[in-house]
């Protein structure tokens, strides 16, 4: 790679940080806490990147190191940093989707073998889906007691005699690590939603024999999909 | 940029510029990379509904998902890393990290092996470290068992691991013991087995001399696109396996046994995930005894495809076939006997 090709690189890998972290769409592929390291560590390489343009446009003392020649390899793989920074400027990939539910391992249900208080009677209980099937591992569901509860997933295909499934994945540092936790939710009527839908369902947790919880719903919205994908 | 001869030794490192290289002003009409950056960039706005129709395809959006997920997770640990490296190059006096180091190599060995645990990050961001620990003059061992441990035994990691298995202190202990011994194995073992001619030859700024903020610009620009490059290509293989092996294959492997621990160790290899979240994954992994986990988070830090592709563009593909199977069969023996006594 010349200098100006190799600083144009750096500079435009930093920016693609950059916009992911002020626009957010990091969210996507790691996990929420990592918008501030992105957006520093983005800010760096926009000024590398910006000293190595001057510095090849003639601004500034040469590096000694302007020539593209002499880079047997290792240089020369640089360029495949544009890959990534082609496929979020053109197409941005989607959040993780109902694809590889089945495919992920199994979520990490019960870790540490927690015992939840009580859900409060008489108020719908927000929750993620993780805490919904943590508590229905824990004593066969008891903290739930009749109080409904409001969760949030995507919907995913499975072949459940009646109802439907939602998922939503937990990560702990980007998507590659993601597990899904998986509801089925009952006693909707008419056509279930299609498949990678986001839905709001409200209702009360029902015992299930097959190992997957389940939820009763009394009504359930579609909805679009939320800032964070992932619990 | 020079290519420089001889690994080992301090004193081949940093002022042995080929001459012809410094002089002449380049074979390559200047200015030729940025027409080419643009030419990229248009011939890839004009494929964009080819793109955004290929994204319609489940497997193809998980794929491309996945593979940018990594990229992205790994930048700011690789940025780290390259900053830690051109500071090295840049502001550190030659020569004197090696000094500091002791000077029989089994002795440095376990000292840059414990130095690791300074470095927090993930397994990226240790390879440019070690690629300019080797270019200074610290004798490869001594930067590959540092290569090894710093991304599974610095705070950040053994933290995340302490959260993952809450109310199992042991495993956190049994996580730094297993992989500091291995690192310390495989430095030793390269003492003992260890060509220098399987290692590429480091590049060292030949400007090592001129304006030190001019060095560390210089250096980060070139060991960031180096290992960037690379890190596109590990990331690219874990998406793909990760995408065309499901996960729940693992699921058919006996949970107990030497061969649950190959299997968690083969995983690990593959899913490619950062070492500060493969505890949370590991903790998931029921089925499997404690001892097998930790295999998995053993492993993983030191040997997976995207540390290979990394390994392979900075040391040389030669190097990284061994390395990467040595490594592997000491850190699930590590992990084997660890396990058997700790956890």
């Amino acid at each position: 790679m010349t200098e100006d090709a190799r600083a144009t690189t750096v500079l435009l890998v930093g920016a693609m940080m950059v916009r992911l972290a002020l626009t957010g769409a990091y969210a996507k592929y790691v996990r929420t806490g990592m918008g501030g390291v992105l957006l520093a560590a983005g800010i760096l390489l926009v000024c590398l990147g910006l000293v190595g343009v001057a510095r090849a446009l003639g601004f500034g003392p040469k590096t000694g190191d302007t020539r593209g020649h002499d880079h047997a390899h290792g240089d020369r793989a640089g360029w495949l940093l544009l890959g990534p920074v082609l496929a979020l400027l053109l197409v941005t990939p989607p959040a993780l989707g109902s694809f590889g539910v089945g495919r992920s391992a199994a979520v990490d249900v019960s870790s540490g073998g927690r015992t939840f208080d009580p859900l409060p009677a008489g108020r719908t209980m927000p929750m993620t889906l993780l805490e919904f099937d943590d508590r229905a591992a824990d004593h066969g569901g008891a903290s739930f007691g009749a109080t409904p509860v409001r969760l949030t997933g995507f919907v995913t295909p499975a072949n459940d005699p009646t109802g439907f499934r939602i998922a939503r994945y937990q990560i702990a540092c980007c998507a590659a690590d993601a597990v899904a936790a998986v509801v089925h939710v009952t006693g909707t009527t008419g056509n279930p939603p299609v498949r990678d839908q986001w839905v709001t369902l409200t209702g009360t947790f029902q015992r299930s024999a097959d190992g997957v919880p389940e939820l009763r719903a009394t009504s359930f919205t579609e909805v679009p999909a939320p800032h964070d994908p992932y619990e | 940029m020079s290519r420089l001869p001889g690994v080992p030794t301090p004193a081949s490192s940093p002022e042995a510029p080929p001459a012809a290289d410094a002089a002449a002003p380049g074979r390559r009409p200047r200015g030729a990379g940025l027409p080419l950056v643009t030419v990229l960039i248009v011939a890839a706005v004009l494929l964009r509904p080819v793109l955004t129709g290929l994204l319609g395809h489940p497997a193809i959006a998980n794929w491309a998902t996945v593979f940018v997920a990594i990229t992205i997770q790994a930048l700011p640990f690789l940025v780290l890393g390259v900053a830690v490296s051109a500071t090295i190059a840049a502001f550190v006096p030659p020569g004197l990290i090696a000094r500091l180091l002791p000077k029989r190599p089994a002795l440095a060995v376990p000292a840059a092996a414990v130095a690791g645990a300074a470095l927090p990050g993930c397994e990226c961001g240790s390879v440019p470290v070690a690629a300019r620990l080797v270019s200074i003059g610290v004798t490869p061992a001594a930067a590959f068992a540092f290569l090894l441990s710093a991304p599974a035994i610095n705070p950040v990691v053994l933290v995340s691991t302490a959260v993952a298995f809450p109310g199992r202190p042991a495993m956190v202990v049994a996580r730094f013991v297993a992989s500091l011994a291995a690192s310390v194995a495989m430095g030793l073992l390269w003492i003992v087995l260890g060509r220098d001619d399987l290692i590429t030859p480091q590049r060292s700024h030949r400007t090592e001399d001129g304006p030190r903020l001019t060095v560390f610009l210089a250096t980060a620009q070139h060991d960031f696109l180096q290992a960037g490059g690379f890190l596109v290509i590990g990331a690219g293989t874990a998406a793909t396996l990760q995408t065309l092996v499901p996960r729940r294959i693992v699921d058919s492997v006996a949970g107990t046994g030497p061969l649950s621990l190959l299997a968690l160790g083969v995983l690990a290899v593959v899913v490619a995930l950062c070492s500060e979240a493969d505890a949370f994954v590991a903790a998931g992994l029921k089925q499997f005894s404690l001892t097998a986990r930790l295999a998995f988070l053993v492993v993983g830090p030191m040997v997976d495809v995207k540390l290979f592709a990394l390994q392979a563009g900075t040391f040389g593909t030669r190097f990284a076939w061994r390395f990467s199977l040595a490594t592997f069969a000491v850190a699930v023996t590590c992990a084997g006997l660890v396990g058997w006594w700790l956890l």
